[in-house]
């Protein structure tokens, strides 16, 4: 209660309190700018997400290829935090702990072919972090995303180490190990043609699928499809699971999916740019994508053309970069539409690697231009003139 | 219902709101003050003039500050006593102004006395818009403009809606939920004389769609005839109470039922006065009672039993939590008005004002904020401005000192509602920025 003090020059001498209120007095009150309940979303949290969400596909790389894919992801993953930590103490900002580096170390491993002589993840994770990201101001600033520009930093340094890959387990023993796609490029430049889809050309060209592939392919074939009459091409299996030869952490579409599923239904990231990339890809790669190949329209095997390479991490966790990617939904919708064109003419007109970094780092440089074509019109208040 | 939908709000957030406690939606009269500590500056515009001095004997709602010219309001006691102080005190918001402290004493005029009702239907608009204007009715609503100016600037061309807002615009607050639902008469005859003043064509009561099958029937009720007032449920996301976003959802919702489009802005003018103010303007018009006691929701986690109480103008902010069963802890933060966009409090000795329509007592856990990170560029806050801006961008234009670029990008669009700093996940303040930019460029547009 307020009582009137004997003397003092203004109210807050004058507004003492009353002894018995004198217990909950003068509590520490924090004082700060409107609103005062804040979102649930947290941008530190945001990153370490992403980062749990890339473990499960990075965890079968391991299973598949063994300490190669070990090795390559630890080395990328260190790499990029030293070179945080590094930075961060020469510029006097430490951010180690946002996250940021950890995401970006383990894309560079995953993306990178096991086996891979180890100054490449370690040269790619230091390009990312150092001239990619720091140099341009530290997250939030770059414009291009980090991992990505040291994976092309590595395709274009050392193109042959990374298109070296490491035979899958349960292949046939001495095969060369080639990923399906450099296979497919083989395979068509070897002028051989087959009738049926992609993985029937591959059959036809001796592709060593594994055993367990032999196995449930038959089996499905022959206790399930055969009822519809249909049947399922070898390598169906080895395909769909990720086991084939390729990056440490991008074989296994299933638990790419998973992870990007948790993120999606948390809302770290958006549906938009994910869902319009691989349409658009789909879709142009199902018309076109017979064309280069000579098997005509409508013949491109878009369902292969989806599961090889890099194109379901790079659409959930790359794609999907905040910091590169437009802010307005319709700007990340027109955003996946060009990734999804771009990766289509990098992938089949002969680019380092599988299209997909390339395209996304494109598509990085055209996001300003998006956010300036779509950027949102004020919606006029309606306010009176109240003078 | 679903075709409506496209004209309502775009973007808004749903921050948490705290529930009230069992019974605590019952309007509750806090005790009367042993002090009063009435400011002269409560509305928008300028001080009202104190006419006491110390030692002086004050009635209850008897004129202690004169409205000072037409974009004022007058100030009345809110309770019976002696004067003991005049001086200038520093209010909640930071602003100063004369203040009168009034030490309780002698006997209520008009509490606990039976009321005559005056037969307002006979005086004309000029006579009702004077009672408005000499009782100190100000928008309760939290825009605090004197309500006379509100309703007499329309006087030159005729409104087509006069608009009650029900909508509970903050989270956690729910007084005006209360007050309808105990005071439908009170509000409806406020409505009738604001009518009569604008000569409005049509009554619109805007509430919220939770509390549409509820308080529906109590005002078709009030009513002689139901007809007289359209009943318009609007969904709940904050901040759709807003004053500007209940006029263009009634203005689009009536186009849509008439079926004639777009409404042109010209001679469909719209008034919106919150329920409070209306319920006010009643007080006012047939009771000859001012403005000195007022609705608050008392809420918050650090608040034992949350509730509506009554108030008087001048008591003490930290008493009324005694009122509410006191506080289960001592509180981290203090809020005058709503969470989303009230002003924290450095102390408890802050005197309810005309223009404090709540107070929530945040604990010492919720209190904390995390660290401010850079800007991800998530969108979010694109997605949550009810106003099409994008306000990561004005902050870095206003950053970086660029004020008419951030102009010409609709920075004065810029309603200050706070969903872009609630839904940015890096904690930046951007409505504190904003609102810095929006007052550089008044600053520039004086030069």
């Amino acid at each position: 209660m307020w009582t009137a003090c004997e003397a003092g020059n203004g109210w807050e001498l004058c507004a003492i309190m009353t002894e018995s209120n004198r217990g909950m007095a003068s509590p520490q009150l924090a004082v700060s700018p409107a609103p005062h309940v804040g979102g649930l979303a947290s941008s530190l949290r945001l990153n370490w997400s992403v980062a749990c969400c890339l473990l499960p596909a990075a965890a079968w790389g391991v299973f598949l290829f063994g300490v190669p894919a070990l090795e390559v992801l630890a080395v990328g993953v260190g790499t990029a935090l030293l070179a945080e930590l590094l930075t961060g103490l020469a510029w006097g900002r430490m951010t180690v702990r946002d996250g940021s580096a950890m995401v970006t170390g383990l894309m560079v491993g995953m993306l990178m072919p096991p086996g891979v002589p180890l100054y490449v993840p370690a040269a790619a994770s230091a390009f990312g972090i150092v001239v990619v990201k720091q140099s341009f101001g530290g997250l939030g600033r770059n414009w291009m995303n980090p991992a990505l520009g040291g994976v092309v930093f590595a395709l274009f340094s050392w193109s042959d180490a990374m298109s070296r890959w490491l035979p899958a387990r349960g292949a046939a023993e001495g095969a060369a190990a080639l990923s399906p796609l450099s296979a497919l490029r083989n395979a068509l430049a070897g002028g051989k043609a087959a009738h049926g889809g992609l993985l029937a050309l591959l059959g036809a060209n001796g592709y060593p699928w594994s055993a367990a592939d032999g196995r449930v392919v038959t089996w499905v074939n022959g206790h399930v499809l055969s009822i519809l009459g249909a049947s399922l091409p070898r390598g169906a299996f080895d395909m769909l699971v990720g086991n084939i030869p390729g990056g440490v952490g991008v074989v296994s579409v299933p638990l790419l999916l998973v992870g990007a599923a948790y993120l999606l239904a948390r809302s770290v990231i958006r549906w938009q740019v994910p869902l319009t990339y691989l349409v658009t890809f789909c879709v142009i790669a199902q018309l076109f994508g017979g064309l280069p190949m000579g098997r005509g329209w409508l013949a491109g095997g878009m369902l292969f053309q989806l599961f090889s390479g890099s194109l379901v991490l790079g659409a959930f966790f790359m794609a999907t970069d905040p910091v590169t990617s437009p802010l307005t939904r319709w700007g990340k919708l027109i955003y996946g539409v060009c990734l999804g064109i771009l990766t289509f003419f990098l992938r089949y007109f002969g680019a380092p690697g599988d299209g997909v970094p390339l395209a996304i780092l494109l598509g990085n440089c055209l996001a300003p231009l998006i956010d300036r074509s779509t950027r949102p019109r004020a919606r006029p208040s309606g306010k009176a003139a109240m003078a | 219902m679903k075709k409506q939908r496209s004209f309502l709000m775009v973007g808004g957030v749903n921050p948490p709101s705290v529930k009230l406690s069992p019974g605590g939606e019952r309007i509750a009269n806090a005790s009367i003050p042993a002090f009063a500590l009435i400011p002269m500056l409560q509305h928008a515009g300028s001080p009202a003039v104190c006419l006491v001095r110390p030692g002086d004997r004050v009635q209850e709602g008897m004129l202690i500050g004169k409205a000072d010219g037409v974009r004022s309001a007058n100030v009345h006691a809110s309770i019976p006593g002696t004067v003991v102080r005049v001086e200038q005190a520093t209010g909640a918001d930071g602003t100063a102004s004369v203040s009168a402290l009034i030490e309780f004493g002698g006997e209520f005029a008009r509490t606990g006395k039976p009321r005559e009702r005056n037969e307002w239907e006979m005086l004309s608009p000029t006579d009702l818009l004077g009672r408005i204007h000499s009782s100190g009715v100000v928008g309760l609503g939290g825009g605090l403009l004197p309500t006379h100016l509100k309703l007499g600037r329309q006087a030159v061309h005729k409104a087509a809606f006069l608009i009650a807002n029900g909508v509970e615009c903050e989270p956690s607050l729910h007084a005006d939920v209360s007050l309808m639902r105990e005071k439908s008469r009170e509000i409806a005859v406020g409505m009738l004389i604001c009518k009569r003043i604008l000569e409005a064509e049509h009554l619109v009561l805007a509430i919220g769609q939770s509390h549409e099958e509820e308080l529906a029937p109590l005002f078709r009720e009030a009513f002689d005839d139901a007809a007289q007032c359209r009943i318009a449920a609007l969904p709940e996301r904050y901040p759709q109470g807003h004053e500007d976003l209940v006029r263009k959802s009634i203005i689009d919702l009536a186009a849509w039922a008439d079926g004639a489009g777009t409404p042109g802005a010209g001679g469909r003018e719209c008034v919106v006065l919150n329920v409070a103010t209306l319920f006010a303007v009643y007080e006012a018009v047939v009771l000859d009672r001012p403005l000195i006691e007022r609705f608050i929701t008392v809420t918050g986690s650090a608040v034992r039993r949350p509730g509506v109480l009554k108030v008087r103008i001048g008591t003490r902010v930290g008493d009324l939590f005694e009122e509410c069963g006191g506080l289960v802890e001592p509180p981290g933060k203090v809020v005058l008005g709503g969470p989303m966009r009230g002003v924290s409090v450095t102390s408890l000795d802050f005197p309810v004002t005309k223009g404090v329509s709540g107070i929530v007592a945040f604990t010492r856990s919720e209190a904390r904020t995390g660290p401010e990170v850079p800007c991800i560029r998530c969108g979010a806050c694109v997605e949550a401005c009810p106003w099409g801006l994008v306000p990561t961008r004005l902050h870095k234009l206003i950053a970086r000192g660029s004020i008419t670029a951030a102009l010409s990008e609709g920075l004065s669009q810029c309603t200050e509602c706070g969903c872009c700093a609630f839904a940015c996940p890096s904690r930046i303040p951007l409505v504190d920025s904003l609102r810095s930019g929006k007052r550089l460029g008044a600053l520039r547009h004086h030069d």
